[in-house]
């Protein structure tokens, strides 16, 4: 595949699959800055191991001599320290002290600390160089007659713009330096090309539609960004594809947290031990959590506490249902309960369709679950008690960064939604105008429903292939 | 690109002086032609507003837009900011419009007539003083006269320059930070702003910053951006001057310290005609701006019919 060359992909090959961007070192020095190139922004925190900042960092740097064989550029890395050991003398502590070691060392750089190679402690920082021995240093501790000291950069590397990576290391000449994106960071951008980012959507509406001369003369960016940003809502409710789902375990008290970005469920399902999933089901026609449950007198008035606030009292309603046996509801016996297996075949299969009155809807063995909106919980039957449990749901693609974009199959349709939106909120366009723009949303969010329902040939002819009649093709 | 300021003057004069109506000084003419110039210059965005408006010929140079976008290119240009106490300063001085002077210290004399700066310059632009090409704090300037604090010897070389604030309307404020693509900011209210902050669909990012506008300053939100702005923005032009040498009782134009008209070459005839009009006045001839009024008017509706 060729290299980006003026089309709309930007990244290289290997910055794509592998998540990597290669410096070769034209010249030799500190202070040298690399310009990342990948579409993903780097974030950066820290550039040493040992702290917790740098677990927020999204990549690595690497340093090589051959670019084969590369090591990370950490403050102890040999690209980034050296040693040294004291003369027969204590040094500090102060400021602008001068300090001696027994070898040349040509290596030591202002800016560099003074780290005990035996104890790690920190003695102070060079604040300058005098000669291949001597250093001056500003020490907080004194350094102790002959000790062995590694000069290495606290923070080897920075970002101290973004997208710039500062090498404050010295690197030499002919050597290679790599940005490697963490494996996280580059799974969330592989298959990025099938979306476009909400701000480009911005950028191009801005650009392609409005202006002198076109329909929509003038607009405040505020006001696209609102209409692009809840279009992506609307569109997140019944048009995109639902990609939220979490893999949880119910506890003991059957009960577990909606998601920070929860708007709505798709489905909630247990886990059997083939990894087979059973859709559990709303028990919003049997039960539900009472949002209130005042403590009333005997004439049935809610009481209040000293602050004036009704008193509360446990819900009867949820005692009785965390109570109930399952299987009085759905009139299923005990044996049916222990093996949910789908292709589970057993003795008392033979009972299945013969108990008639049964309701469809709560003859179902998967157990049941509520939403208690007040706490904000999924609540759950006992039977499900430490079952592992698939939750989809949808967002509103507004919730993260990396939510913020739509797929292409939608992208027109999100032009015309925001056309529609701002011509309909507009003083002076007529309404024949809006009619027009209105049928073309409608259109354009229809066809991206179709594409994005993603009905492929061969899969329905398959699907066709149980039924009476054979479709060929 | 710039229209002759001896040539727009010799042309007045030939003009006003047929049949011995009168006659223009050099100080008027200086003062009349920073009115016309401004004039004319005020009326590019009122021009640009109204052509814009209206549909407009593919035809190389008969499109009105790009027309006045030509003449108005002449005073676009960007500027950095700075930032302090939580707003950016406006970029004052594009260093396009400059005047110096230079002269030699004679002994014992610390005052000095500046010839070659007119004192509007002087006060409204930032003045450095070089002696011998070092930067010089020991001075004042009163009108157009250099005080220095202490006597001098003599053969000091005093190097004046004066920088116009030259910041005249706000244009695209523009915000870069590191590899990140460049931003442009949106000029909102301070009405709007608090709305903004508060909607979380809306509030601003450093993907879209916003600013207001007010004080001459700009203040940036989301209030994290502390650098990096830079703002596009038109600078006034240079007031003309006919700088002269006396040679006898004959004002001899002087090139070197003249200023010219800064506008579009397209401007000559009316920059000629809206002296002669203001000429009119000065000399009492209700003739000459009855007929320059008349071609003035004439030569608007023809742009803008």
């Amino acid at each position: 595949m060729p290299i980006p060359n003026g089309g709309l992909i930007t990244e290289t090959n290997r910055q794509y699959y592998a998540g990597a961007q290669q410096f070769y070192i034209t010249s030799a020095g500190v202070g040298q800055t690399f310009t990342s190139t990948f579409d993903t922004n780097l974030v950066f925190d820290n550039s040493d191991p040992a702290s917790n900042g740098y677990n927020l960092n999204n990549f690595k740097i690497f340093t090589s001599p051959d670019a084969n064989v590369w090591a990370e550029l950490t403050p102890t890395s040999p690209t980034a320290s050296t040693t040294g050991t004291t003369d027969n003398n204590a040094y500090g502590p102060g400021a602008a002290v001068t300090v001696t070691i027994i070898a040349n060392n040509t290596n030591v750089l202002a800016g560099m600390s003074l780290v005990d190679v035996s104890t790690g402690a920190v003695y102070g920082t060079v604040t300058s160089i005098t000669g291949p021995t001597q250093f001056v240093c500003n020490l907080t501790i004194q350094i102790p007659v002959s000790t062995n000291l590694r000069f290495q950069f606290s923070s080897p590397w920075a970002v101290l713009s973004p997208n710039i990576i500062t090498v404050n290391a010295s690197l030499s000449i002919g050597t290679y330096l790599k940005i490697q994106l963490n494996e996280n960071t580059l799974g969330e951008s592989l298959g990025n090309y099938s979306y476009t980012r909400l701000n480009d959507v911005i950028d191009n509406f801005l650009i392609a539609y409005v202006g002198a001369g076109k329909l929509i003369p003038s607009v405040k960016r505020t006001d696209v960004i609102f209409h692009a940003r809840r279009g992506l809502q609307e569109f997140s409710y019944d048009t995109l594809k639902s990609i939220k789902s979490a893999e949880l375990g119910i506890p003991v008290s059957l009960s577990l947290q909606i998601p920070q970005d929860y708007v709505n469920y798709v489905r909630l399902a247990w886990v059997d031990k083939q990894g087979v999933l059973h859709t559990i089901q709303p028990a919003e026609k049997l039960t539900s959590r009472p949002y209130y449950t005042p403590a009333q007198d005997d004439a049935g008035i809610p009481t209040q506490d000293s602050n004036s606030n009704n008193l509360e009292v446990t819900s009867k309603v949820n005692a009785a249902w965390d109570a109930n046996d399952p299987r009085d509801i759905s009139g299923a016996y005990t044996e049916q309960y222990s093996e949910a297996n789908i292709y589970w075949q057993g003795y008392y299969n033979g009972a299945l369709g013969q108990r008639y009155g049964l309701q469809p809807q709560t003859s179902q063995k998967n157990g049941w679950f509520e939403i208690d909106e007040r706490k904000g919980t999924f609540n759950f039957t006992s039977e499900l008690a430490n079952k592992v449990i698939v939750l989809e749901y949808i967002s509103d693609g507004n919730s993260y960064d990396l939510d913020l974009r739509i797929p292409k199959l939608a992208e027109e349709a999100l032009y015309a939604h925001i056309i529609h939106a701002i011509l309909s909120t507009s003083a002076n366009v007529q309404e024949y105008v809006v009619r027009r723009f209105k049928q073309e949303r409608s259109a354009k969010l229809r066809n991206a429903k179709i594409r994005l329902s993603n009905l492929k040939l061969d899969q329905m002819i398959q699907t066709m292939r149980g039924k009476s009649k054979w479709l060929k093709y | 690109m710039a229209i002759n300021v001896n040539t727009v003057y010799q042309t007045v004069l030939l003009i006003l002086n047929k049949e011995q109506r009168g006659y223009m000084t050099p100080v008027e003419f200086n003062k009349i032609g920073t009115q016309v110039q401004l004039e004319i210059f005020e009326r590019y965005f009122e021009d640009l507003n109204q052509q814009i408006r209206v549909p407009q010929t593919d035809t190389d140079y008969a499109d009105r837009v790009v027309n006045l976008d030509e003449k108005i290119s002449i005073f676009k240009t960007i500027g950095n900011t700075t930032y302090a106490n939580g707003a950016f300063s406006l970029p004052a001085e594009s260093g396009s419009s400059q005047a110096s002077f230079t002269t030699v210290t004679e002994v014992n004399i610390q005052a000095y007539p500046i010839t070659t700066i007119t004192a509007n310059q002087l006060a409204s632009g930032t003045t450095t003083v070089y002696l011998d090409g070092v930067a010089s704090t020991a001075y004042s300037i009163n009108g157009t006269t250099l005080t220095l604090n202490s006597a001098p010897a003599a053969g000091i070389d005093i190097f004046v320059v004066t920088t116009q604030d030259d910041f005249y309307r706000l244009g695209t404020v523009i915000y870069s930070a590191g590899a990140l693509p460049t931003q442009e900011l949106e000029r909102i209210d301070r009405g709007d702003l608090y709305h903004l902050l508060s909607s979380k669909l809306t509030a601003p990012t450093t993907t879209y910053p916003v600013y207001v506008y007010e004080r001459q300053k700009l203040f940036v939100y989301p209030q994290t951006i502390q650098s990096g702005i830079e703002a596009t923005y038109i600078r006034k032009p240079m007031d003309p001057v006919w700088n002269f040498t006396l040679s006898g009782n004959a004002y001899v134009y002087n090139p070197d310290t003249s200023i010219n008209f800064e506008l579009h070459d397209a401007e000559q005839t009316e920059i000629v005609l809206k002296i002669l009009l203001y000429a009119g006045v000065v000399v009492k001839d209700p003739t000459i701006i009855q007929v320059a009024a008349q071609q003035v008017a004439q030569e608007q509706q023809n742009q803008k019919s």
